[in-house]
């Protein structure tokens, strides 16, 4: 008796080839020269992991991969950072595109290891808030007036 | 045991369903929270469906999209219009709550008082081509007795003697540039959260997270306030998880309880001596669309044909300036300054109405997101890399009343339970859009006066004030409800949230609908008094 086998992991989109091309285009669609490859690879991993469970998604990537390869001229990997980004305005609104931008401004935004990289410290885990944390540590303007004393003149 | 000791963490009374005593109030925010409150108070005993969970501080997590997946309201709604959210975020035309406490969890706290004139605007404005301006049935003379009263309510800071709360480095920046530009009118409040220790509440520690609940309870709110207070009387039945699906009527138009579906899908019938309605105004309108019936083939209240039309989301927009020197814009209380100078009616720049200047911050994860939405490349990440030298503010005014701007119900789309999902036309008035402008230019103005390198004019939010669905009027034919927010068509149905506004003036809607709820409330008690209800 003939089986099937799934072929759920034998497409190329999660092939190592096809992770380091979407990562590539993250960095394009989203260049942070200070950020090492780490963060964009994590938010790669999440749209990976969405495309399990969404086959238009998954769809969507396997073609567009293909086709980011070839819009170029040349292989994505083999462009420069101008040539890059010219490959992402040319295809800017196709739904390929905006799936992964989409995915993109959450996935890699929504990871502590940016926010220390962008100075954003998050929570106050400890119940203290920012009191003790630099809440008012801004030197470079003097201190403004907090209470307007002359908010009775507003009528109208 | 006090209030204040037990803030969100209650139990409440079990009243019969057959019981058709009880006021039936829909949805536990401001508008509903408080009506419960000031009736239970008064021995009225009161049923609040509200049909999201009952969670405390415990559960709130400080964590942008974690927060906002765990109480916003995510039922689909679909949107219409020229708009700019209709583009960035068809399905997410609101920033609503899905919770015990409604959309106060998730809000900041910012309580200006409407102006006198913005009671009247169609007597101040005039004429004003395609707005559908209309002067409430009310002044604010009528109101300010229950201004104070609410401010007491909500401990609002700049009040009464409540200090202010400190400047954060957000508001330095924004304080220090309107100075330069010559504004006066710079301060850190009025504030609904503890600057100091409070009705048996905590001062702020300033973690920020204003919206994404407070796990400090420094923050007023209905769960940490309103809704324990009335559970103390006795007279206080909260059934969370609770989600009315229609108002039923007897024989003589006269509301007479409702349906609702609780967790399990399972169907429950209400009796109730009278329905009131707080359920924001998208949804407030929804669902008296959806008790239409033979009797009110339109929509219950709705021989006007004024429900879902005029509805209003203020002007909204935001600035963020970037400087050369860090600011940390998140740390401390969100939304803690206000520059009003803007606030005031005056023609001589192009538009009717005003706005105000308010601080606010995003963390990395929602500043993403919202700060040009569809953004990518270089011109993108700038922004993202100046984060932690970036300062915001927020514009928020009177933006105007149009018939057209509606809520319907979405002919094509159901929600989980079956319902049509509700559908937002909204296209921008000129009114506002010159508004908007000006807002933006004056915004960079301040920014540029001490020193911005680089200044981003960001559009609309998905709308956090939801208004004027179910307008207050004094003629039956021109809205949907009387001055004490009592339906024209249907003596004992009420609106009890910002849907009663008639117009929306500049300020921010929270301390005018509690205000409200309180007159409402007063307004129920003496007619159940004399027998009237
Ligand atoms: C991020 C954010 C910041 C804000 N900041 C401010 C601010 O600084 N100042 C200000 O004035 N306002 C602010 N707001 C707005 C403020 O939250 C609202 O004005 C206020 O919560 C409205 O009160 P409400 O009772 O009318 O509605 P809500 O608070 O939205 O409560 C309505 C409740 O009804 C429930 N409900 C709806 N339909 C049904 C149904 N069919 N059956 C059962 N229950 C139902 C909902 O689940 C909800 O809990 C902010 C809002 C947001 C999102």
């Amino acid at each position: 008796m003939a089986t099937t086998e799934s072929t759920a992991g034998a497409t190329s989109l999660t092939s190592p080839a096809s992770r380091t091309l979407l990562k590539d285009v993250a960095r394009a669609m989203f260049p942070h020269p200070s950020f090492p490859d780490a963060p964009y690879e994590h938010a790669v991993g999440t749209i990976l992991a969405a495309a399990e469970a969404d086959v238009r998604l998954r769809a969507q990537l396997e073609q567009g991969l293909r086709d980011v390869d070839v819009v170029g001229g040349a292989p994505f990997a083999e462009l420069d950072d101008a040539a890059r980004l010219d490959v992402l305005r040319s295809i800017e609104g196709t739904a390929f595109f905006e799936h992964v931008r989409t995915r993109l401004v959450t996935g890699l935004y929504d990871q502590a290891p940016v926010w220390d990289l962008l100075g954003y410290q998050g929570p106050c885990p400890d119940g203290d808030g920012y009191l003790k944390r630099g809440f008012a540590d801004l030197d470079w303007l003097p201190d403004p007036q907090v209470e307007d004393p002359h908010r009775d003149e507003i009528v109208r | 045991m006090s209030a204040t000791e037990i803030r969100g963490r209650f139990d409440t009374a079990s009243f019969d369903e057959d019981d058709s005593d009880v006021v039936v109030i829909v949805g536990s925010g401001p508008g509903g929270g408080t009506l419960a409150h000031e009736l239970c108070e008064r021995g009225i005993r009161c049923v609040v469906l509200e049909a999201g969970p009952h969670l405390t501080a415990e559960d709130y997590v400080q964590d942008e999209w974690e927060a906002f997946n765990q109480m916003a309201w995510l039922d689909p709604r679909t949107t219409s219009g020229s708009f700019r959210l209709a583009k960035d975020f068809p399905n997410l035309p609101a920033w609503t709550v899905k919770a015990v406490g409604g959309t106060a969890t998730h809000w900041a706290g910012a309580t200006p008082r409407f102006k006198a004139h913005e009671f009247r605007t169609a007597s101040t404005y005039g004429e004003v081509d395609g707005a559908t301006l209309l002067d409430w049935p009310i002044s604010l003379e009528d109101l300010e007795p229950y201004y104070d009263r609410a401010e007491e309510k909500m401990g609002v800071t700049h009040k009464n003697g409540r200090p202010p709360l400190p400047a954060n480095n957000n508001f330095k920046v924004m304080g220090n540039g309107a100075a330069e530009l010559g504004y006066r009118h710079i301060a850190t409040g009025p504030y609904a959260t503890n600057s100091v220790p409070y009705d048996g509440r905590p001062a702020t520690v300033q973690d920020g997270f204003n919206f994404q609940g407070d796990k400090q309870e420094s923050k007023w709110s209905p769960l940490v306030s309103e809704l324990p207070k009335a559970a103390l009387t006795g007279n206080l039945d909260l059934r969370a998880g609770s989600h009315v699906v229609q108002i039923t009527h007897d024989a003589r138009g006269r509301a007479d309880g409702v349906l609702y579906l609780d967790e399990d899908g399972g169907l429950h019938r209400q009796k109730a001596r009278a329905v009131c309605v707080a359920g924001n105004a998208i949804e407030t309108a929804r669902l008296l669309l959806l008790s239409d019936s033979p009797l009110f083939p339109d929509g219950l209240a709705n021989s006007s044909g004024q429900v879902g039309r005029n509805y209003m989301r203020h002007l909204t927009a935001s600035v963020y300036g970037t400087f050369d020197r860090e600011v940390h814009m998140y740390r401390g209380e969100t939304m803690a300054g206000v520059v009003a100078d803007e606030s005031r009616h005056d023609t001589d720049r192009g538009f009717a109405g005003g706005y105000y200047m308010q601080l606010i911050s995003l963390g990395v994860p929602f500043m993403a997101a919202f700060v040009d939405p569809g953004g990518w490349g270089p011109d993108f990440t700038r922004i993202m890399d100046g984060y932690a030298s970036t300062a915001g503010m927020w514009l928020v005014g009177e933006d105007m009343p149009q018939a057209t701007n509606r809520v319907t119900l979405d002919g094509g789309m159901t929600d989980a339970h079956g319902l049509p999902v509700p559908h937002v036309h909204f296209d921008d008035h000129p009114n506002d859009v010159a508004m908007r402008e000006h807002a933006w230019t004056q915004g960079t103005k301040v920014y540029e006066a001490v020193g911005a390198t680089n200044v981003k004019r960001t559009p609309p939010y998905p709308s956090t004030h939801n208004i004027g669905t179910c307008r207050m009027s004094a003629r039956p034919e021109d809205g949907v409800v009387d001055e004490w927010g009592r339906a024209h068509d249907v003596p004992n149905l009420f609106v009890s949230d910002g849907s009663q506004f008639t117009t929306g003036a500049a300020a921010n809607p929270t301390l005018t609908i509690v205000a409200l709820g309180i007159r409402q409330a007063e307004h129920i008690a003496a007619e159940i008094g004399r027998g009237a209800l």
